[in-house]
């Protein structure tokens, strides 16, 4: 027992021995708070989360099959997406533009999209960048889908514009056509046979115009639903109400039947040409634009908060700098000793290297959780980051990064010879939380193989854990928070291994 | 394969002879009561030999001098003794066994001063001395040993400043106080003394000797050649070697042969009574001449050769002034031990 409180007290003079230390250096401890908070601050306040501008210069031919004035209005139609900057019939000098970084983006047209449509081929409208980040290249590339997208759709309202316009030719044609049927009516009735069959050559010479017509213009209306996918039952109403149409029709003119039945047909004829006048209205009444786009996407959230974009990096900001602190402390503070020459002196005490490790362990974790408490208090009360969770769950998370990173560290130290080398190493964790943690881009861009870095390191799991707990407002992911602490105590062991080596053993 | 099986062996044989047969230098005829022991040795750096084939016993209660020049091995030794380093060959024991098996409360009883200042030049002179007792598992309510402790140094005032604020001697008598605050058993000091000024070197020694005398044992390396004569038994090591190890009086006898005494009469002394003493049967041939009517002689041992010089004056007429013991200075004695290696080398 006497032995076991002795151990405690030598630990302790490392606690102490740290924590002085470290109270030494104000202006570290204030660059470790300040530093990271003033960098959110002014993140948040710069960020504008709107897509960048693109200086658009537009290649056309004199003969193009897309009007300049045409090509203006679809670089109008990207709204702030694309700045436009022209349009030029000279691909060379607009390259030379683009190259000489007066244009972002040069668009030309395809020198001959009628014939090569007609070709039964998609004519190609061609992106030129000189970008060389592959971010940006990337958006360039869905710029230009939306581009292209606009075009088509620009292709399908004219399109639909005109099939309105024709409508209104198809509606006199119905009405002539509803004439023909009341007048057939009247003839049958009375008998005359003559005036039935001249009606009936009328009617049915109105319902192969409108067959014709009307077809086009409304197979665009009927293609909605089956856009849908849900009403594929009612595919081809039109078109069978025109065939049905046709058919009553002409069977008018050859039929022996008696009276009533064609009376009957009549009745049939006069009401699909009125179902076909009430279709063509409604299609006249659609706004052409939706006709060629009738869908739109909204998302909506079911989380009970909507992060800014830094709010979302504010809790893997707080695992990287929790976890590099953290490394490059423990990393020097072993190295340090066997500079200083104190590990001599550890050799001859009684001093164990548990002993040691533990006391470090502790005052860094002292160290480390006073930084964290005020760096999450800045971030949650200053800057408003969203704290959705359970302040317990955030401080357990915490604990368990500083603890796993402080293994790192003092494995780290351990192997190192100097404060140059430790400091290097911890530079290059830093630099593999960045790439591999999940910080700057989601952990499912990364080969599977590669992952096994990501999951060594003490960030990823602080960042995946710190948002569930801060955005989501959830219990954190019990399997992850345990594999992040079985890290640390394998660590540890490590540590605790390599250390016994300096202090236990003689050299 | 040569060290691997030494030190096997030396693990196996951690234990001293429960009764030495050495004999005691200070006590003849008594054995020696060892807390320290080396046996033949060895510590290589690669090609380079640190240390070869020492061996000593330093005796419980005692304070045991090692001395030599810079870069004899004598740090190299003190860690051989305390565990940093282990034997390339021979075997040490302190506290009946290897240092490198010593438990935490063997270790306990140990105190180590390295020759340069190992503590925190970021803290305080107090915290220093304070994560010092911690090390060695002082408890809570040791702010008065502490104290004694700086007081001991005269630091006791600067307890406040910064280690890296105070000057070099002060950094060594922190690392003593550091050393001292936990009242070990058995002290290894690595040249304390250096860079100390010699009013508080003197007070240093006192210290060591009443340590000494509470029954504590020192084993202490010096430059300062002259710190031997506080010493029960001084090692005089010299490239990696022992060369000797002995009391003060036997030191300077082993480097002159005999004793010095210094003769001196109310006559001027010719070259015919010189040739005469000279020729004396207990006086050795080498004597100087310290002045017209004295002399340094060498004589086998200077409490027989007395009486025997003043019977010899007598028979000769010659007044006798003064026959007194001369101690050389123990620069001199080192510079004489070490001439027969350096005229070898």
């Amino acid at each position: 027992m006497r032995n076991f409180f002795r151990g405690i007290i030598r630990a302790s003079s490392f606690f102490r021995k740290e924590i002085f230390e470290i109270l030494r250096q104000p202006r570290l401890v204030a660059t470790l708070v300040l530093g990271p908070f003033l960098i959110l601050l002014i993140f948040g306040i710069g960020y504008r989360d709107q897509p960048r501008s693109l200086r658009t210069l537009f290649v056309a031919q004199a003969n193009s099959a897309i009007a300049a004035a045409d090509i203006q209005k679809y670089g109008e139609s990207m709204g702030s997406l694309l700045i436009y900057a022209g349009v030029t019939a000279d691909q060379n000098e607009a390259l030379d533009q683009l190259r000489g970084g007066q244009v972002d983006l040069v668009i030309v047209e395809p020198a001959d999209a009628i014939s090569t449509i007609k070709n039964s081929q998609q004519a190609v409208i061609t992106l030129y960048q000189h970008e060389i980040d592959p971010v940006q290249v990337g958006y360039i590339i869905n710029l230009g889908r939306l581009f292209v997208g606009e075009v088509n759709k620009e292709v399908l309202r004219a399109f639909a514009v005109q099939a309105q316009k024709d409508a209104v030719t198809v509606h006199a044609n119905l009405q002539e056509a509803h004439q023909n049927v009341s007048a057939m009516r009247q003839a049958v009735q009375s008998g005359d046979e003559v005036l039935a069959q001249r009606t009936q050559q009328d009617l049915a010479s109105n319902v192969d115009i409108v067959s014709l017509a009307a077809g086009a213009s409304l197979g665009l209306l009927d293609s909605l639903p089956q856009t849908d996918g849900t009403n594929g039952g009612n595919a081809g109403t039109v078109q069978s109400i025109l065939t049905d149409l046709r058919q009553n029709a002409n069977q008018l003119g050859s039929s022996t039947g008696n009276q009533a039945e064609r009376l009957a047909r009549i009745d049939k004829i006069d009401t699909d040409i009125t179902d076909l006048d009430a279709r063509l209205a409604e299609f006249q009444s659609i706004d052409p634009s939706i006709i060629v786009s009738p869908f739109r996407s909204e998302t909506k959230s079911v989380a009970n908060v909507q992060p800014t974009v830094s709010d979302f990096f504010a809790p893997a900001v707080l695992a990287l700098l929790l976890q590099h602190l953290a490394v490059t402390f423990a990393a020097l503070s072993i190295v340090r000793e066997r500079n200083v020459g104190t590990m001599e002196l550890f050799r001859v005490s009684p001093l164990s290297a548990a002993e040691a490790l533990f006391g470090k362990y502790i005052s860094y974790m002292l160290f480390g959780g006073v930084i964290a408490a005020i760096l999450s208090a800045l971030l949650v009360f200053a800057l408003h980051v969203p704290m959705l969770g359970n302040w317990w769950y955030f401080a357990l998370v915490l604990a368990a990064v500083l603890f796993t990173s402080l293994g790192i560290g003092f494995a780290i130290s351990i192997v190192s010879q100097t404060d140059s080398q430790a400091v290097q190493y911890s530079m290059i964790i830093l630099l593999a939380s960045v790439f591999f943690s999940g910080f700057i881009m989601s952990l499912d861009l990364l080969w599977l193989p590669v992952r096994v870095i990501s999951w060594m390191l003490p960030t990823t799991y602080g960042t995946l854990l710190l948002r569930d707990i801060t955005l989501r407002g959830g219990a954190p992911n019990w399997t992850l928070l345990g594999g992040l602490i079985a890290i640390g105590v394998a660590l540890m062991l490590v540590s605790w291994r390599l250390m016994r080596r300096l202090i236990g053993s003689s050299q | 394969m040569k060290g691997n099986d030494k030190s096997i062996a030396m693990e196996d044989e951690v234990r001293v002879p429960a009764s030495p047969s050495r004999p005691d230098p200070r006590q003849p005829g008594q054995p020696i009561d060892s807390i320290v022991s080396a046996q033949h040795l060895t510590k290589k750096f690669g090609d380079e030999t640190a240390v070869q084939d020492v061996s000593f016993e330093v005796p419980r209660a005692s304070i045991f001098g090692f001395i030599g020049p810079s870069g004899s091995g004598k740090t190299t030794t003190v860690r051989l003794l305390t565990g940093v380093y282990t034997p390339t060959d021979g075997q040490v024991i302190v506290f009946d066994h290897s240092p490198a098996k010593f438990s935490q409360n063997e270790r306990a009883r140990l105190g180590y001063m390295p020759q340069l200042f190992v503590l925190y030049p970021t803290l305080t002179v107090w915290e220093n001395l304070s994560f010092a007792a911690s090390l060695y598992g002082m408890g809570l309510f040791r702010g008065k040993r502490l104290k004694d402790a700086l007081d001991f140094v005269e630091l006791y005032e600067h307890r406040g400043k910064l280690a890296r604020n105070i000057s070099g001697g002060m950094l060594r008598r922190l690392s003593l106080a550091a050393t001292l605050v936990h009242e070990p058993e058995l002290l290894f000091l690595d040249e304390p003394t250096a860079g100390i000024d010699p009013v508080l070197r003197r007070k240093f020694w006192d210290h060591f000797r009443d340590l000494k005398n509470q029954g504590r044992t020192i084993f202490i390396t010096t430059q300062y050649v002259s710190e031997a004569d506080n010493c029960d038994l001084v090692g005089v090591q010299n490239n990696g070697k022992l060369l000797l190890v002995d009391t003060p009086k036997g030191l300077r006898h082993h480097a002159y042969g005999g004793d010095m005494v210094d003769f001196r009469t109310t006559q001027e002394f010719d070259f015919q009574a010189e040739a005469r003493l000279r020729s004396l049967p207990f006086v050795r041939a080498k004597t100087v001449r310290t002045g017209p009517n004295s002399m340094r002689i060498i004589v086998d041992q200077a409490s027989t050769a007395t009486p025997e010089l003043m019977g010899w004056a007598q028979q000769q007429n010659i007044q006798v002034k003064a026959v007194e013991d001369y101690a050389p200075s123990f620069e001199d004695v080192f510079v004489e031990l070490v001439r027969p290696e350096v005229n070898h080398a």
